[in-house]
């Protein structure tokens, strides 16, 4: 329970912290020029993205940790992660799409960084899935290792599609290997809701931990 | 400035959006902490 708990003031805390990216995004940094106020919708889309693949990420890494050392810590935290990867996978795709809309002149494309994202998305809805069909909480563990994993693969994909294939999808602007091309106030604001975004991210693994701690204890004390 | 293109509706509905699936997403979890037995 204190897991959860302090997961949920974590969280409640970068919610709140979340208005103060609101208030930078749209009083202290400039309107862009040719694409006007719907840019402003990039301090949100890209921490967003940036929260679901850390998050993806992390539940392969522990996958294969997993498998090597059979710790039921590990499955418990890559559970936790894809669920909130998921829930930024989301915010990821729902607000891509309404960008891209007045910018692009569409909702969506099937190039490749979208069709990709799409992928790995719904890959770790069936990991969900997966999860919640297996009651054998070793096996559940190990099959769910192998999918995470799958989904790791995808991710330097996704992050180097822009460069492998002609796409609509912008280029990075700040994790590439040259300077961040930025005006100041826009990269402060960005990097700012990168830091809420990650606070929130684990607030909400540590809230979605607990709960799973919470159900294990619950169930063993209903079989023994 | 005549140039900018007016389409802050768009920046609304995604600010909007964003805080509904998080803060949904929050409360949901917490609600099912509270039924697994967390007090």
């Amino acid at each position: 329970m204190a897991v959860a708990r302090r997961g949920l003031v974590l969280s409640v805390l970068a919610m709140l912290a979340l208005s103060g990216v609101y208030v930078l995004a749209l009083s202290h940094t400039p309107i862009e020029a040719r694409q006007g106020l719907a840019q402003k919708i990039f301090y949100l889309h890209v921490p967003a993205a940036w929260s679901a693949l850390l998050a993806f990420s992390l539940v392969g890494i522990c996958g294969a940790l997993y498998l090597w050392l059979h710790d039921p810590r590990l499955d418990r935290f890559g559970a936790a992660s894809a669920e909130v990867g998921v829930a930024f996978g989301a915010v990821m795709l729902t607000t891509g799409p309404i960008w891209a809309k007045p910018i692009w002149g569409t909702w969506w494309t099937w190039d490749a960084r979208l069709t990709l994202t799409l992928f790995l998305f719904f890959l770790f809805v069936g990991y969900l899935a997966l999860r919640a069909a297996l009651h054998d909480p070793g096996e559940r563990a190990r099959f769910s290792a192998v999918v995470g994993i799958l989904g790791l693969l995808l991710v330097p994909f996704i992050h180097l599609s822009v460069y492998l294939f002609r796409t609509l999808h912008p280029q990075p602007i700040v994790l590439k290997p040259s300077k961040p091309s930025l005006p100041p106030e826009m990269l402060r604001t960005l990097l700012v809701s990168f830091v809420v975004f990650t606070l929130l991210y684990l607030g909400l693994v540590m809230l979605r931990y607990g709960l799973a701690l919470i159900e294990e204890a619950a169930e063993e004390a209903r079989d023994g | 400035m005549a140039d900018v293109p007016q389409n802050g509706g768009y920046m609304i509905a995604a600010y909007i959006v964003t805080p509904v699936i998080l803060v949904g997403y929050l409360v949901g979890l917490w609600l099912r902490v509270k039924k697994a037995g967390g007090s």
